[in-house]
């Protein structure tokens, strides 16, 4: 009965979205207040009737239900309960309720904090977020229904996906879909604002925050996956540009570009065109992401025609709300005003050359993503488009970004001074060349481009540091005097500064694992040692075990440096009983920011085992900067007072300004 | 009728939460200009927090203000040209319609078509405590008794033709060659397990099941099922007049009338070769290569549906016609490793009645019955 209860209750949140997606848009273009209340209670209604339906079908899951097919399929009786738990996301269908549920609770959230938005604004923002919702539900109901059942229930489940019995993929779809979704918000903000034909003062203030947080949920996500790839697969790779790695990295992408429009609107009203158009692109993204990832067409173009009843669905969504935006947008974005005007030499400025440079990469990815699959379409010829593809084009459109990243919170509002400003990077120029120079003479030969990356790399650390040194004088005031104005900087400068720096120290583990890192792959027996990024590395020898629902062989390694132990690995290779599945669990010691890895391969019939082992510089650098922008973003989101960027004086008479789009 | 109590106060109350704002009456209106010029009054104060603090200079914080001043006058000129905006106060009767009737409609139209109100939840745990004639959580059950205990050969000789005839075929093949590895290779168990194997490469007798087939006839020459396999191996092989000649020699063997001469002879037809006359329909107890082929592209649900078919339409047979003997064996069998000894006993009575102790297939019953450890008189060892 919960089940059916939760189905129902599933049923019901449609019905009540499909109200609250009419009746508060009426309200809205008649004026009539009543009507736009019952979109704040029909969002809290409608938050707490999906909630309902995830909890039940999270009871059935961890009661091991197997008369619900959704449990039957992805859940085993003997799995421990953390992976029963995240068995409920761990599939299509429940993942596609995952999403309902969150984008429902943003809802329920704007609803609550909402009272200080002008009504009409709440009560269509509210009613867009209804129409995804119900399109959304309308899809898990009619194509992946989380709640079919089996009337012949089965004795054992399939068992859930033994790659996805880790921690990291507990925790990985909520984040990413934190992300996601959270650009849903913008996106409503975005539709709202066209629907009305103006953009009110607190529309930016709202979008910041939504922006802010969803990155900073995304950016998590992607990183968490990209860890998790790194440690599960057993490759020793940590982004393989594969196309479900791209569908979160091109609303990331997107995102970041409006998180730093979002930011200007709000203190200096300009760019809003710019903000409406990147929240709508963003969320389009999202929408595209979900639609490659759901639709099953990235296994093969042939496989989604087969069976497209969920890609069609999907695709539907996607024409709707995209085409739906885009045409809105094209409607009447000339009716919204443009806002304050700057001088292309102006943090402004700075900030349409980030937009332009991130929505081209953005462009790029998703060209490098959808082109094999649509000549797959057209000629039915199978090709993939790898690295080289995106290191050649992604890589050199992030370079001149990378340089002028410091240059940014370093320019001025309206007008800014761009000798200036370079001449206080100097410094961070220099330290940035000689820690390239070092780097070169260290590795003796090293190739110069990694030399050159970490210099860009350095420089960006201590060039995003710059604008905290400089606005606190230190060096030039009293140290006490200078801690007084570090600390009386308001947080969203430090969060500015920790997510360049971020970026840096992401840069610098890329580059360092790029060019430095070392593999071998080689057939071991009990006793042999090898070497690797100066540590050796010693085969214990194999012993077999069994877990709660697989049996495996753990690899036993001591590892030592200049004759010390210092330490051991374990690698395994386990076996899952109920799918008879391999799976690897690659072991990982970790030496500062860099990594020992072993993998096993093969065994040989000698008794011997093929063991991949590689040396890993730097390479929590990767993520650590991941961490970094993350907490970037964290503090800025605390910065909750009201911003208002200070324009300088303008020291020409008449100086050249230019529209804000 | 709970379930229903339930989903009629749910959808009740959410019509009546959205119903609310509809019945209170109406507050007045504000113009969207003077949210504007309320935050913008908030960017002059926090403008002045600043500016105190020291975070900016006051020549910056005065350009500013001059700023964020001109959108206020804006705003403010703005809420004046749109005058005060009057209390909606029309009727919302439509809209009160459009609550009550959209959530009962849609709510029970798409959940009647997508639920099944009438199933109950099944927790594995409260399945487990209590199966009943639950047979997949019996299976379930014999399942987790040989992951504890691998080495009862017994129960993977119950579960292998469950699992073959549920199209679960290497786990069947994985069984059969337990039970021949712990119990000793008979004719059955190596005829099973070539043949799980023979189903799970499309019907091609493979060399690992021609091997497990003449190790069958070592032990029982006359094994027309294993004959016959070889048989078909040589055809697939191409070998026509050495598998002619194999099927020929099958005939020749069999006894008038037995069941899997017809399809011996549309073999023999198919090479061309001359054939004798007969009847039935398949070989002995094992389902033809159509039903193999049906129970692999059956869904999950059918499997499980046709191995709980399989002991349940075996004993309704069984009462209906006690004088088959082969049956009385495979289902004392079952019973007893699925932990049903009282049912097993039961067979065993029922099974005695009609091939009393004294005759040849009576003693097969008891031993059968002593192996698994049931009495003739219904006791347990």
């Amino acid at each position: 009965m919960i089940v059916e209860l939760g189905h129902y209750a599933l049923v019901l949140a449609l019905a009540t979205s499909l109200l609250q997606a009419a009746l508060p848009l009426a309200g809205a273009l008649r004026g009539d207040r009543a009507l736009m209340e019952i979109g704040t209670i029909a969002a809290k209604a409608t938050f707490l009737l999906v909630a309902l339906s995830f909890c039940a079908l999270t009871y059935a899951h961890v009661t091991s239900d197997f008369s619900v097919q959704n449990v039957w399929e992805n859940s085993h009786s003997q799995i421990p309960l953390i992976y029963k738990y995240s068995g409920v996301w761990g599939n299509h269908e429940g993942s596609m309720l995952l999403w309902v549920l969150i984008l429902t609770f943003f809802s329920a959230l704007v609803a609550l904090f909402g009272n200080n938005l002008p009504e009409t604004l709440k009560a269509n923002v509210l009613s867009i977020q209804a129409m995804i919702t119900a399109a959304f539900a309308l899809f898990i109901l009619m194509t992946s229904n989380p709640f079919n059942r089996l009337l012949n229930a089965p004795g054992e489940g399939k068992d859930l996906n033994p790659v996805l019995q880790d921690i990291g993929l507990a925790i990985h779809p909520p984040l990413l879909y934190l992300g996601y979704v959270g650009f849903s918000v913008c996106f409503s903000f975005a539709i709202a604002a066209l629907i009305e034909g103006r953009i009110d003062a607190a529309w930016a203030r709202w979008v910041r925050p939504w922006a802010l947080a969803a990155w900073t949920c995304l950016t998590a996500g992607i990183a968490m996956g990209s860890y998790w790839a790194y440690y599960e697969l057993g490759w020793g790779g940590w982004w393989f540009w594969d196309p479900v790695e791209n569908a979160s990295f091109i609303p990331w992408l997107a995102g970041t570009a409006l998180l730093h429009s979002a930011l200007v609107m709000e203190k200096r009203e300009a760019l809003k065109i710019w903000t409406v158009l990147l929240a709508i692109m963003t969320f389009s993204m999202s929408l595209l992401g979900t639609f490659l990832v759901r639709s099953g067409v990235l296994t093969s173009v042939h496989a989604f025609a087969t069976d497209p009843t969920r890609g069609v669905f999907i695709l539907i969504i996607l024409i709707l709300f995209i085409g739906g935006a885009l045409s809105l947008f094209a409607l009447r974005a000339a009716r919204l005003k443009a806002g304050g005007l700057f001088a292309p030499i102006s943090r402004e400025g700075a900030l349409v050359l980030n937009n332009l440079i991130l929505t081209t990469a953005a462009a790029t990815v998703l060209t490098g993503t959808l082109y094999p699959l649509a000549l797959e379409a057209l000629t039915g010829a199978k090709i993939s488009v790898g690295a080289p593809f995106f290191n050649m084009t992604f890589g050199l459109l992030m370079l001149p970004l990378l340089l002028a990243v410091p240059f940014g919170p370093l320019l001025a509002w309206k007008r800014g001074d761009l000798p200036g400003a370079a001449q206080r990077l100097f410094a961070a120029v220099a330290f940035g060349l000689v820690v390239g120079c070092v780097v070169y003479y260290a590795q003796n030969g090293g190739p110069i481009l990694a030399a050159l990356g970490i210099a860009l790399g350095a420089y960006m650390i201590l060039g995003s540091m710059m604008e905290l040194f400089l606005r606190s004088g230190l060096g030039k005031v009293a140290a006490g005097v200078a801690w007084r104005r570090l600390s009386g900087l308001p947080r969203s400068v430090f969060g500015t500064a920790l997510a360049h720096i971020g970026l840096g120290v992401t840069l610098i583990g890329i580059v360092a694992v790029t060019a430095f890192e070392t593999e071998h792959i080689i057939e071991m027996k009990p006793g042999m040692t090898a070497e690797a990024g100066g540590y050796s590395l010693r085969f214990e020898g194999l012993r077999k075990g069994n877990g709660a629902n697989y049996s495996e062989e753990v690899g036993h390694f001591i590892v030592s440096g200049d004759g010390v132990a210092m330490g051991d690995i374990t690698s395994s290779k386990r076996i899952y009983t109920a799918r008879r599945m391999p799976t690897t669990e690659a072991g990982i010691r970790t030496f500062g920011l860099s990594q020992l890895y072993v993998s096993l391969g093969d065994d040989m019939a000698d008794g011997g085992i093929v063991v991949r082992v590689w040396w890993k510089p730097m390479i929590l650098c990767i993520w650590g900067g991941a961490l970094f922008m993350m907490a970037g973003g964290l503090v800025s989101l605390s910065d909750r007072r009201l911003r208002i960027g200070a324009p300088t004086r303008s020291k020409k008479p008449k100086p050249v300004l230019e529209p804000a789009q | 009728m709970l379930f229903w109590i339930l989903v009629a106060t749910l959808t009740a109350a959410v019509a009546a939460v959205l119903l609310l704002p509809l019945l209170r009456a109406p507050a007045g209106g504000v113009a969207p200009q003077s949210h504007d010029a309320e935050v913008y009054r908030d960017q002059l104060d926090e403008l002045k927090r600043d500016e105190t603090n020291g975070v900016i200079s006051g020549a910056d914080a005065a350009l500013a203000r001059a700023e964020v001043a001109r959108r206020l006058l804006a705003a403010t000129d703005a809420i004046k040209a749109a005058g005060p905006v009057a209390p909606a106060s029309r009727s919302n009767r439509l809209a009160q319609l459009a609550i009550i009737l959209v959530l009962p409609a849609i709510g029970l139209g798409l959940y009647l078509r997508t639920g099944h109100p009438d199933v109950p939840d099944a927790p594995l745990a409260a399945r487990l405590a209590n199966p009943g004639d639950d047979m997949n959580i019996l299976i379930a059950r014999a399942e987790r008794h040989l992951v504890d205990n691998p080495q009862d050969g017994a129960g993977w000789d119950v579960l292998a033709p469950i699992y073959y005839r549920g199209g679960r075929l290497e786990e069947a093949a994985a069984a059969y060659e337990n039970a021949a590895r712990l119990l000793g290779a008979t004719p059955a168990r190596l005829g099973g397990y070539a043949e799980s194997l023979i189903a799970l490469s499309g019907g091609i007798v493979t060399n690992e099941a021609q091997a497990a087939l003449r190790k069958s006839l070592t032990i029982e020459p006359d094994d027309p099922r294993a004959s016959f396999y070889l048989a078909l191996a040589m055809k697939q092989e191409g070998k026509t007049p050495e598998a002619l000649a194999a099927f020929g020699e099958i005939v020749r063997t069999s006894p008038a009338g037995a069941p899997w001469l017809p399809l011996v002879n549309e073999h023999i037809a198919s090479l061309g070769g001359k054939t004798a006359q007969g009847a039935g329909q398949a070989l002995p107890g094992h389902p033809s290569g159509e039903d193999i082929a049906a129970a692999s592209e059956m869904s999950a649900g059918d499997r499980t549906a046709m191995i709980e078919g399989m002991v349940g339409s075996l004993a309704e047979k069984l009462k209906q016609d006690p004088k088959n003997f082969e049956g009385w064996m495979r289902i004392i069998r079952s019973y007893a490793v699925l932990g049903r000894t009282d049912m097993a006993t039961a067979a065993v009575k029922q099974s005695l009645a009609a091939f009393p102790a004294g005759g040849k297939e009576g003693q097969q019953l008891l031993a059968l019955a002593g192996e698994l450890g049931l009495e003739a008189d219904g006791d347990v060892k």
